[in-house]
């Protein structure tokens, strides 16, 4: 059993290190959430389902067991949108006790925010609407308070007198610097056993000098071809004038105005998607299958080089020919945008151009998916196309669809403000690079995006950026492995 | 024992037509294929249309993953250590795909960019390869403008940029002049004689494979049916098989239907002499009698019967008992 074992561990030579990271992450992890279990309360609900309601003729009190001033700070999942659970005059009846929430609705709680933090209620002393979103953990250092407010209830006048749980905005962080320390610990643990996996694998360099080779011949090819000059131009006015024209809208009062310079980037970064994203299915539209039909793939195939080389050395050529052009597309985009208007923040501008980059690779390895398993040029250029304007045009009306097929009224008023269906919208969103990249562009803005990630954690959204191109690029690499097998 | 340089045992491939992911039919291409090239051999590879040759060569090359079976190189099996492997393999595929807008010394070291080579190696390489094969004035041309034998030529010097030691050729004169074919024969010769590389060729031209090759190996429905040296082989097939050419009269296709249901008799051709009808057959000599007897029966006047030379197409008509017209 034994020696079974240890000949299936010596089996897996090449991941034994990745394995060992793996196991070590884990272990980090269960320390990390030792510490959180010991630094914080992790269970909010037990807090709350710990106060004691009582009720006498004409008085009510909520009472907790903490003393009043004692403070805990809590972690927890927010179990709704902080902007949805804001108090003003049109979201609360004044005079009205609310059971859920265990106090009185009077005007002091205009603009405040009531969380639900794992289904614990705190009342924030400020706006947290853009600030944090449904499904994000969050900690939040609250305080026990008390207070006295009144309300009727079967035309008796009652007298609450509450115990409840308070905090202050600057007391609720995403994660401490603890977390920091704990997450990046995981993180080069999980570098230094990838390191040692991948040096172990055969020939990796080799193949790694080859995906080079090819990828610089692919770039000195698509960057003269024709359809790459007319589409490169083509973006590149497209991107400088937007750019230019979000600047200006900065000054203006029209419908269309721009808010600010993080708003113009966030625009910017969806009309860049738009063309970009259209040239770098176009360049790759039928990089495989011309090959196969004009037989220079064969040539290749007969090589030393794997066919996951090939993959990886023309998805990264395709990139370059689309990324180069667009990378100085959008820099002139961006200075023109803030020659006109205000200068978005740093990390926005660096994400935009950053995961441009990434969005584009995304884009050009999915298309390798449709080339390699297109049987004619047709076909290809039809999912290609195809492709495009789902991502880029109809996936709004497909979040419709969907909203109106799980019974979001779609018709009424203002219905892109409904909580369930930006829920919705959010999590579909995930399914789109483009919408991807937009909001991970958002999340280094300032958190707020046309579409908000609600029920969309920052982590999920960044994993989803890093997943999106290596699915398509491991599924491109089994279509064309397949080929193989006949 | 002779060393095998190549050696594939018991290979077996089908291909899958699919349609939505799912396979729906499978069509069998190599049914247990063994054989062996040893070092310093020239192999010809013959079987008639769809017997399996390409399928066989894309399998040893690389291109395509036999399901079954091995393939070994110098006694190491091809996929476990490919890169090592491929590097000693130079192919010549039968439809020759190049960059257009390349010319040779760009092509060249674009293909030797997949080898450890240095930059000093390709060059040197490249210029004399390109002399030798005759393209050393082309060499700043792009390969868009090249003919058809000149984008072989230069196929074959990508395949020999890194010195391998099989080079694998398939259909290597399809769509060449008599010039051109005569040439690459003379190239193939020389790289055998004075470099010592083995090769293996398949060819539907069976006087080419006569002429070049020292060793053949005969494929049919993915079988390889004979494998020896070209010698053995025409010792084996005159002891069983005779050809001969009969002059006839009143000679017609139910005449030929006839003779042909008996096992071991084909019909390479009928030629229509004007006057008389010209039948070359091979056959068993214990089969003459009955064939003669036939033929007057049913009307057919003989004239003539003369015995003729058995060349490597008899040999492949036996054996195969089609058509070698690819």
């Amino acid at each position: 059993m034994i020696s079974r074992r240890l000949n299936q561990w010596n089996n897996l030579k090449t991941w034994q290190p990745l394995i060992v990271a793996i196991s070590l992450v884990m272990v980090v992890a269960i320390l990390h959430k030792a510490h959180w279990e010991l630094t914080t309360e992790t269970s909010p609900l037990e807090t709350w389902k710990g106060k004691t309601i009582t009720k006498g003729d004409n008085e009510t009190n909520i009472n907790f067991p903490e003393d009043i001033g004692d403070s805990i700070t809590f972690k927890g999942i927010l179990m709704t949108s902080p902007k949805f659970e804001v108090y003003n005059n049109d979201s609360i009846v004044l005079g009205e006790y609310s059971k859920d929430e265990a106090l009185v609705y009077d005007e002091d709680l205009y603009g405040k925010t009531i969380i639900n933090l794992s289904g614990m209620r705190i009342l924030v002393n400020g706006d947290l609407s853009g600030k944090f979103f449904e499904s994000e953990v969050i900690t939040v250092k609250a305080y026990v308070i008390e207070n006295t407010s009144y309300y009727t209830e079967n035309e008796q006048s009652i007298t609450l007198n509450r115990e409840g749980w308070e905090a202050m905005p600057e007391d609720i962080h995403l994660a401490s610097d603890t977390d920091y320390y704990f997450f990046t610990a995981e993180l080069i643990i999980l570098a230094i056993g990838s390191y040692y996996s991948f040096s172990r694998i055969q020939n990796l360099r080799t193949q790694l000098r080859f995906a080079k080779h090819l990828a610089l011949f692919e770039f000195g090819r698509g960057l003269k071809a024709p359809r790459m000059i007319v589409l490169g131009s083509f973006f590149t006015i497209f991107i400088v004038g937007i750019g230019w024209l979000l600047g200006d809208l900065q000054n203006s009062t029209s419908v269309f105005a721009v808010t600010s310079g993080n708003d113009g980037i966030l625009r910017l970064s969806y009309f860049s998607f738009f063309v970009v994203s259209l040239a770098a299915i176009a360049v790759s539209v039928d990089t495989i299958h011309k090959e196969r039909q004009s037989n220079t793939l064969n040539m290749l195939l007969a090589r030393p080089i794997n066919r996951e080389t090939i993959v990886l050395g023309k998805a990264l050529g395709l990139t370059m020919v689309v990324g180069v052009p667009a990378f100085i597309a959008q820099v002139l985009g961006l200075y023109f945008m803030t020659k006109a208007g205000e200068m978005p923040t740093i990390g926005s501008m660096i994400t935009f151009l950053l995961f441009g980059q990434v969005m584009i690779f995304t884009m050009v390895t999915f298309q390798l998916c449709l080339a390699i398993s297109a049987k004619n040029g047709a076909d290809v250029v039809i999912y290609g196309l195809g492709a495009w304007l789902l991502f880029s045009v109809v996936w709004t009306l497909l979040v419709y669809a969907v909203s109106f097929a799980i019974g979001i009224d779609v018709s009424a008023q203002n219905f892109e403000n409904d909580p369930e269906y930006q829920a919705i919208a959010s999590r579909l969103a995930l399914l789109n690079p483009g919408f991807v990249y937009q909001m991970a562009v958002g999340l280094f803005t300032h958190r707020t995006i046309s579409i908000d990630f609600e029920g969309v954690p920052g982590w999920l959204l960044l994993l989803s950026l890093v997943l999106w191109p290596l699915i398509c690029l491991r599924i491109a690499t089994w279509l064309f492995k397949r080929e193989m097998r006949g | 024992m002779a060393n095998s340089l190549l050696e594939l045992d018991k290979v077996q491939k089908d291909y899958r037509i699919r349609s939505f992911g799912r396979v729906i039919r499978t069509t069998k291409a190599l049914d247990k294929l063994s054989l062996k090239v040893e070092k310093g051999q020239i192999f010809g590879f013959l079987g008639p249309n769809g017997a399996g040759k390409t399928t066989t060569i894309k399998c040893i090359t690389g291109i395509l993953k036999s399901d079954s079976g091995s393939i070994k190189i110098e006694g190491e099996n091809i996929e476990d250590n490919s890169f090592e492997n491929k590097n000693k393999i130079g192919f010549l595929p039968e439809q020759i795909g190049l960059y257009g807008n390349l010319n040779c010394i760009e092509t060249l070291a674009f293909y030797a960019g997949f080898y450890d080579l240095d930059a000093e190696t390709i060059e040197e390489r490249s210029l004399e390869l390109l002399k030798v094969l005759g393209l050393e004035k082309d060499s700043k041309r792009n390969v868009g403008e090249f003919s058809l034998g000149m984008k072989k030529r230069l196929a074959l010097a990508i395949a020999l940029l890194h010195k391998p030691q099989i080079l694998i050729l398939d259909e290597p004169t399809s769509g060449l002049d008599p010039r051109g074919v005569k040439a690459l024969r003379s190239v193939l010769r020389d790289l055998n004689e004075h470099q010592n590389l083995t090769i293996l060729l398949s060819s539907h031209v069976l006087s080419e494979v006569q002429e070049i090759c020292t060793h053949v190996g005969i494929i049919n429905d993915g079988k390889l049916i004979r494998q020896e040296s070209i010698q053995k082989i025409r010792e084996k097939v005159r002891k069983t098989a005779i050809k001969l050419s009969l002059r006839v009269n009143n000679y017609d296709k139910e005449n030929n239907n006839e003779i042909t249901k008996k096992k071991g008799i084909s019909i390479i051709e009928v030629n229509d002499l004007g006057k008389h009808q010209q039948i070359i057959l091979t056959l068993k000599e214990k089969q003459i009698p009955w064939v003669t007897n036939k033929l007057v029966s049913e009307g057919v006047q003989i004239f003539s019967i003369e015995p003729q030379d058995t060349s490597l197409e008899d040999v492949f008509m036996t054996e195969t008992g089609g058509d070698s017209n690819d």
